[in-house]
């Protein structure tokens, strides 16, 4: 008389003869790597090729392949594009480097405040990122806006000034908007790095004479120049990329790349030569972050 | 005997100081708007001029507003489903059995994370065009517009966007798994899927619903996917309040955007009640 | 060369006293060792005197002065934290040359100073190697190195040998004690290992929840233990609950107890019928088979309940009047069996007597 055993499997690990069962844990993967493969691999790499489509008036594009729409974009007369290239790529560094100084004190605070507020604190870092882009740059239009914004408003209200400075629609509008966006994505890989810190090394620092200010550059900021390349680099590659802050707080008076390739694809239908200046972009920030990569390491001996 | 005395010096005050005008700083464009739609003025001033109602009014009786609202939602819904279901399969073929294409993998499902959300919408508006050119030119016509200004079309973006968050989610919950729970039930007797239903899936569930609603989150406030991907006469909210607040400023807008703050301070108001905030951390 | 003093310290987190009015004085050159359990405020006390924590009250006088409110970086100590705390970012060299840059001694000093004690901790040549490239003892005596080149005040260790293996563990322990004895410097040491404590310190300061209960040397605290708890932390013990019965002739005291009555030399006065516990070291207790010479004190008759063996000792535990349980610490060689009946024996002077 047989009893019957619970399903284990075979001690020796046999399978059972059928290639689909053994493998049957690819079900989990293959539906997602479907997805990513088709859609997003297959049309990178078509937006690709499209940069080097012949554009035309009437439709998007045009049969036929040609290298100009990247010659047009590079050796334009005027320099316009790369212009605003530069200029693109000048918001990015400054930005950067604004969210960097803003943002690291902050997160040395939420990394090691015992307060019972630290939640909270959190919360405050965190709910700006989770609330849209769109509603952020709002707020900041009511408080800018040249004519009636709050600020503007209220100086002349009373007496401080007579017509209104202009906070908006010009560089300052839209880098106080950069940084306020992306500082959180500043913060938040600052504060993960600096929480690994043992908080004994810092302990040893003050025990061998160095104030809290020496103990900070000595010894806490190298330890979390992980954290600090990895903020910088998002930080960076987000704002190139930002389509939504120039637009809505800088108007048609501040253009950067992200606006012009938009223009380029949803007005002037152009697309060949907008998926030029996106790839020229991408390639552009690309590079820079690995130089930037290559020359930070060397300062990660021991830590990274 | 002395007592110790708490100092309070200048270097310190300067410090907490900043930081609090840090803080004020990121919030305070989301407290303006939420104050700037009940004001009763069309423009924010300072002190306030009253107090109204009438921007919400305005929001709930403009059809636009609301068909976008209710867009929002529903891909929305529909996203983090999609999203959730894959994001979950796939972290667990990641951690358990993917072997050495595990780093390879990972790097493919972050790689929405690492690249431009607007280079990707560009990549897909491309994509989904050769697609329908190339429906029609192999005669299969009734996949035309399957992809291009449909809602299938930008959900797809908007699952592209929000995997891997959930999948991020869901990958640390199962590195720190231990893995003796598992093989105590199956030395109890309990199968591969009744282990999984009955303690591994319970373990995990906190992941697994913080990653979903994060990617509610997420994909409500998409913008420039959505921008790019839409359908011609629908719009998600971002896009709704992009447009209006473009050319106006009447404080509809701001009724909208709080609207839409308080949307996802449920969701985080949610996340914490159920898992706790630090889940959210990637 | 300091002397430390501790007057009336406490330190209270919210709630909680760690720390309840101490009080302590260390002499220059002196080793002392802070010993106790966790949680019994030894850690806390050490970061009050290195100006980690602020005291709640009390001060803490390095000779003359009150440190307390003076920042950490100003005290002029050396610390050696449980997990060495070495900076991962630089190398041996530039992690012994830190606290002699905020010093701002000249370079040429500096690498003298540096070469001499890296010679001092046995790791010459390793000066251009990264923490992580080191071993746990090698990193140890890193930490020793980098609060000694400093040549400080006070020398605070905080259970430095903790994360090391049993071997090195005590090797360590006589080299911190010949360098200690060699530099002459003042250093708290704390800890919750006895042993470490014993062969280390000058004297012991043995703490329980916040109080110190004895000070003392080695010796002292071993042989003459003031509470319970120090005797039960501190080695073996067996404890009898007793009553006193009266003086007996030689400056003793007569107890009795329920194993019978019992002798002890005790220095202090105790009352008639006071309630006190005898204590007595299972090495001190002989194993003999039949009944000591009437007058032999102190003699209890037992049934052997376990033995093992240990190596260098035989281990009994012996059964006895009233359910109290002896152990019994043997040479090697005696051979009682499980079951057997015999006597303990033990000397007056090896009995101790502690008041309830």
């Amino acid at each position: 008389m047989t009893t019957s055993t619970p399903a284990i499997e075979d001690a020796r690990g046999q399978g059972t003869g059928s290639w689909l069962r053994d493998n049957r844990t690819l079900l989990l993967l293959l539906p997602t790597l479907g997805l990513f493969l088709a859609f997003l691999l297959f049309p990178y790499l078509n937006m690709i090729v499209m940069s080097f489509r012949n554009p035309s008036t009437s439709q998007v594009f045009a049969p036929g392949y040609t290298v100009f729409n990247y010659f047009d974009a590079i050796f334009d007369e005027d320099l316009y594009y790369l212009e605003i290239l530069w200029d693109t790529m000048v918001f990015g560094v400054g930005t950067t480097f604004l969210c960097l100084i803003i943002g690291y004190p902050v997160a040395y605070h939420l990394a090691r405040t015992k307060s019972r507020f630290q939640n909270l604190l959190y919360a405050f870092v965190l709910s700006p990122l989770l609330v849209g882009v769109v509603v952020r740059c709002y707020g900041w239009i009511i408080i800018l806006a040249n004519q009636d914004g709050l600020i503007n408003s209220t100086l002349r209200k009373y007496g401080i000034i007579e017509s209104f400075i202009p906070l908006m629609y010009n560089t300052f509008g839209v880098g106080l908007g950069l940084v306020h966006i992306f500082l959180p994505f500043m913060i938040l890989p600052l504060l993960g790095a600096i929480q690994s810190i043992d908080p004994a090394l810092e302990e040893a620092s003050q025990s061998l004479g160095a104030s809290r200010t020496k103990t900070m550059i000595r010894v806490v900021f190298p330890l979390s120049l992980p954290g600090v390349q990895a903020g910088t680099v998002l930080v960076f590659v987000l704002t190139i990329s930002s389509y939504v802050i120039p637009i809505l707080l800088g108007g048609l008076n501040v253009m950067i790349m992200p606006t012009l390739v938009v223009q380029q694809l949803l007005d002037a239908m152009l697309w060949p030569f907008g998926a030029a200046l996106a790839f020229i972009l991408s390639v552009t920030g690309g590079l820079a972050v690995y130089f930037y990569l290559k020359f930070t390491s060397h300062f990660m001996k021991g830590i990274a | 005997m002395t007592a110790a005395v708490p100092r309070i010096r200048l270097g310190r005050v300067v410090y907490l100081g900043f930081i609090t005008l840090v803080y004020v700083f990121l919030l305070m464009p989301l407290v303006i708007v939420v104050l700037a739609s009940f004001n009763s003025g069309e423009f924010l001033t300072f002190p306030p001029e009253g107090f109204s109602l009438r921007w919400y009014v305005s929001f709930f009786d403009s059809e636009s507003f609301m068909g976008s609202l209710f867009y929002s939602l529903k891909v929305a819904i529909v996203c983090t489903f999609f999203s959730t279901i894959l994001g979950t399969t796939v972290a667990l073929y990641v951690v358990r059995f993917s072997g050495r294409w595990r780093e390879h993998l990972r790097l493919l499902i972050l790689l929405p994370l690492l690249l431009p959300e607007i280079l990707t919408a560009i990549a897909l508006l491309f994509f989904y065009y050769n697609f329908d050119a190339t429906m029609r030119a192999l005669g299969l016509d009734m996949f035309v517009g399957l992809f291009r200004n449909s809602m299938v079309g930008l959900l797809i973006g908007h699952i592209l966007i929000t995997l891997p968050f959930v999948f991020l989610g869901i990958s640390s919950s199962l590195y720190n798994f231990d893995m003796a729970l598992e093989e105590a039930a199956r030395s109890l007797g309990a199968g591969r899927f009744t282990t999984f239903r009955r303690v591994t899936l319970p373990i995990i569930k906190p992941g697994i619903i913080a990653g979903a609603l994060l990617c509610f989150i997420i994909s409500f406030d998409l913008f420039s996917i959505s921008l790019l991907l839409k359908g011609i006469g629908v719009a998600t909210l971002p896009i709704q309040l992009f447009d209006y607040v473009r050319w106006d400023y009447d404080p509809t807008a701001a009724a909208v955007a709080t609207v839409s703050i308080l949307i996802t301070l449920m969701a985080i108001a949610l996340t914490e009640k159920l898992v706790g905030l630090r889940s959210l951390r990637f | 060369m300091t002397k430390l003093t501790i007057n009336g310290l406490v330190k209270r987190f919210g709630d909680v006293v760690a720390v309840d009015a101490i009080h302590l004085e260390i002499d220059d050159h002196e080793l002392v060792s802070l010993l106790g359990p966790s949680g019994c405020g030894k850690t806390t006390t050490l970061r009050c005197i290195a100006g980690f924590e602020t005291p709640t009250a009390g001060n803490i006088l390095f000779d003359a002065n009150d440190v307390v409110g003076l920042d950490p970086e100003k005290r002029n100590i050396g610390m050696v934290f449980q997990n060495y705390a070495l900076f991962p970012h630089m190398t041996v060299h530039q992690n012994l040359a830190f606290g002699l840059e905020m010093r701002g001694v000249a370079k040429t000093t500096m690498d003298e100073r540096i070469a001499k004690v890296l010679e001092t901790v046995q790791l010459r040549g390793l000066g251009d190697r990264y923490p992580n490239q080191l071993s746990g003892g090698q990193q140890q005596r890193v930490a020793l190195g980098r609060a000694l080149v400093i040549e400080p005040n006070v020398l605070l260790l905080d259970e430095p040998l903790a994360n090391l293996d049993a071997k090195l563990r005590e090797e360590m322990r006589f080299f911190i004690r010949h360098l200690q004895k060699r530099v002459g410097i003042t250093t708290v040491y704390v800890t919750h290992d006895q042993a470490e404590a014993m062969v280390i310190s000058d004297r012991i300061v043995v703490m329980f929840d916040g109080h110190i209960h004895q000070i003392g040397g080695p010796k002292d605290i071993y042989s003459r233990p003031v509470s319970r708890e120090v005797a039960d932390f501190i080695g073996l013990s067996n404890f009898i609950a007793a009553r006193v019965a009266g003086k007996d002739g030689d400056g003793g005291y007569v107890l009795d107890s329920p194993l019978g009555q019992l002798r002890c030399d005790y220095a202090d006065s105790l009352d008639d019928g006071q309630a006190v516990t005898i204590m007595v070291r299972p090495e001190a207790i002989r194993l003999e088979p039949a009944k000591p010479a009437a007058g032999t004190s102190n003699a209890i008759p037992g049934t052997v309940l376990e033995r093992f063996f240990l190596g260098n000792i035989q281990g009994y535990r012996v059964t006895c009047e009233d359910d109290v349980m002896l152990q019994v610490q043997a040479e090697p060689w005696t051979e009682f069996s499980v079951g057997d009946s015999l006597w303990c024996v033990f000397d007056v002077e090896r009995t101790w007597i502690i008041r309830d």
